[in-house]
């Protein structure tokens, strides 16, 4: 079954006085499959939230076409089993969490009884059980998004779309948002998630696709789209010379000064053999050595450079 | 669960939502304050003490409750959207029309609890003062009712397009024209300019005419309302707010939420 599918999508919005056009999205096509955690990975500005808020039927498309859970979006039974986490957690601030989900479950079209015995179990899995009853005005902007998120799967939903999870959280807050989005696939359902950090994406998605200047450019499963070549490595030392130091500059695609240490990235594995050779033959105090694969930045990167070219 | 459902659901959380807000207490107060003050302008004047006492309580409970309309009204949508509320509930099954509808029946009920609070107050000045409480007096305020219903649904209109501000000055702009609209158009048979009469005679039928909604000054004086003329009225404001509340929906329905 296929949870997310766009064809061609475009949309087009007029702004300002004089309604000049602005193509956020141009040409969007995805094929999202269940029980998959899709990541849809792109810099601000470049058409993610437009997409999702199509999908989501808070915006019409300009052109082009797109279905939930084999249902075209313009169906509002699309959005039946959808669980949505909007970006920037703007919510009803003057209900308690408890009412706040007794509402959105509601319009999820959740039976009272269920409700009442599901809310307090969401509450314990996004870690609120202990602010259920306090107003969502004094919530930290961590438990925002923790509501949020237990808002969205109230309505026990196939799919889960999820704009920027974990945008302005702490490392803890990202971490608990990554294993609540592992055990929803655990689950059977289908998560899809934009976003622009990229170590979270590569961590925990099956698919990806990479969407700029409102384009999706490349997509697909993480392992084809990074490989398994080694691409570079990076090595870091201590009490080298600054002749070494100067040497080692030259030779490598970065250095860094990190107090006492010395971090170079070199552009292929052997540069970096090299360079471990001739600090070990100078006395100087190797750290760590570490072949770098492709990573989702450096194919973001590549992107944007082709981006540029053209 | 049915749109009828969803529309009670929608509804009682506006009903929870304006009733958490400080706005609406201070203008309950005021208007409280306002009813209890006839009580003070009777004595300025002589022989009259009734007549003072009904108009002053009608008039509080229209003016406050047009008042709490408008404020309320005017925010309740453009607030969804402008704190972007919208989004986590339109982006369950709920169609866009049930959404306004839900928005207007919370503030309809808002405005009934308002009105009945307001009139408990004025009971309460003319049953102390041993004051008539006449049937005249129970169709002006079921007219207020339908009109602050009229005026709520003018409000929605304006704010399923356009920014608080634009949709207060023009509900508040039609509020004052609709209470001319009968004038207007008298003045308009009478005079010479070309051009005026045909204008003055299109604003009369197309714009709400809410002078017809007016039973406060029959029923203060005591004078009879027939229930034909109460009835043709409510079904006059009621066809006018279902015309506004489709009006609403059409532009809701083609707005994206950015």
């Amino acid at each position: 079954m296929i949870a997310i599918r766009t064809r061609a999508l475009r949309k087009l919005f007029r702004t300002g006085f004089w309604m000049r056009p602005v193509e956020a999205v141009k040409k969007v096509d995805l094929e999202v499959k269940a029980g998959e955690i899709f990541g849809f990975i792109g810099p601000n500005g470049a058409g993610k939230t437009t997409t999702i808020k199509v999908l989501t039927g808070l915006v019409l498309p300009t052109s082009g076409e797109a279905w939930l859970n084999e249902r075209p979006v313009s169906d509002p039974q699309s959005r039946a089993r959808l669980g949505f986490l909007p970006e920037g957690t703007f919510f009803h601030d003057y209900l308690d969490a408890r009412e706040f989900l007794d509402f959105h479950g509601a319009l999820a079209g959740v039976p009272k009884e269920l409700r009442r015995e599901r809310i307090p179990k969401l509450l314990e899995r996004v870690g609120l059980a202990h602010a259920a009853d306090r107003q969502i005005r004094r919530y930290s902007k961590g438990m925002r998004q923790r509501v949020g998120l237990a808002q969205a799967l109230i309505g026990d939903p196939e799919t889960v779309i999820l704009d920027e999870p974990m945008s302005g959280l702490d490392p803890l807050g990202r971490k608990d948002v990554r294993d609540v989005i592992l055990s929803l696939r655990d689950e059977g359902k289908t998560v899809f998630f934009s976003s622009h950090i990229l170590e979270d994406a590569e961590m925990i998605c099956d698919q990806v696709a990479i969407i700029l200047s409102g384009e999706v450019r490349k997509k697909g499963y993480l392992d084809e789209l990074l490989g398994q070549e080694i691409v570079g490595s990076e090595l870091v030392v201590e009490a080298i010379s600054e002749e070494l130091f100067h040497e080692l500059q030259r030779q490598a695609r970065r250095a860094v000064v990190q107090g006492r240490r010395f971090l170079f990235e070199f552009a292929g594995e052997s540069d970096g053999e090299k360079a471990l050779d001739r600090v070990r033959e100078s006395g100087g105090r190797v750290r760590s050595f570490a072949p770098k694969r492709r990573s989702l930045e450096d194919v973001l990167l590549e992107g944007l450079a082709e981006e540029k070219r053209a | 669960m049915t749109s009828l459902g969803r529309i009670w659901v929608l509804a009682r959380n506006t009903y929870r939502e304006a009733v958490r807000d400080k706005l609406l207490y201070n203008l309950l107060l005021f208007a409280a304050l306002m009813i209890a003050s006839s009580i003070l302008l009777a004595q300025l004047q002589i022989g009259k003490d009734e007549r003072i006492y009904r108009d002053v309580g009608l008039g509080a409970i229209a003016f406050f409750g047009v008042l709490i309309a408008i404020f309320v009204g005017i925010n309740l949508v453009y607030r969804e959207i402008s704190t972007k509320t919208v989004y986590t509930m339109l982006s369950k099954p709920v169609r866009r029309w049930e959404f306004l509808t839900g928005k207007y029946f919370g503030l309809l009920s808002l405005l009934a609890v308002e009105v009945a609070i307001m009139t408990a107050c004025f009971l309460g000045v003319l049953a102390w003062k041993g004051s008539e409480f006449s049937v005249g007096l129970v169709w002006a305020i079921a007219m207020i009712y339908l009109e602050l219903a009229l005026v709520t649904a003018i409000a929605m209109f304006f704010s399923s397009f356009t920014t608080p501000y634009l949709s207060g000055m023009f509900t508040v702009a039609l509020w004052i024209v609709g209470h001319l609209l009968t004038d207007l158009r008298a003045f308009g048979q009478h005079t010479d300019i070309s051009g005026l009469r045909p204008l003055l005679e299109a604003l009369y039928w197309t714009l709400p005419n809410l002078s017809r909604l007016d039973f406060k000054a029959d029923a203060s004086a005591g004078n009879p309302i027939p229930p034909a003329r109460a009835a043709m009225a409510a079904l006059y404001a009621v066809g006018y707010s279902l015309a506004l509340m489709l009006g609403a929906v059409s532009l809701f329905q083609r707005r994206d939420f950015r």
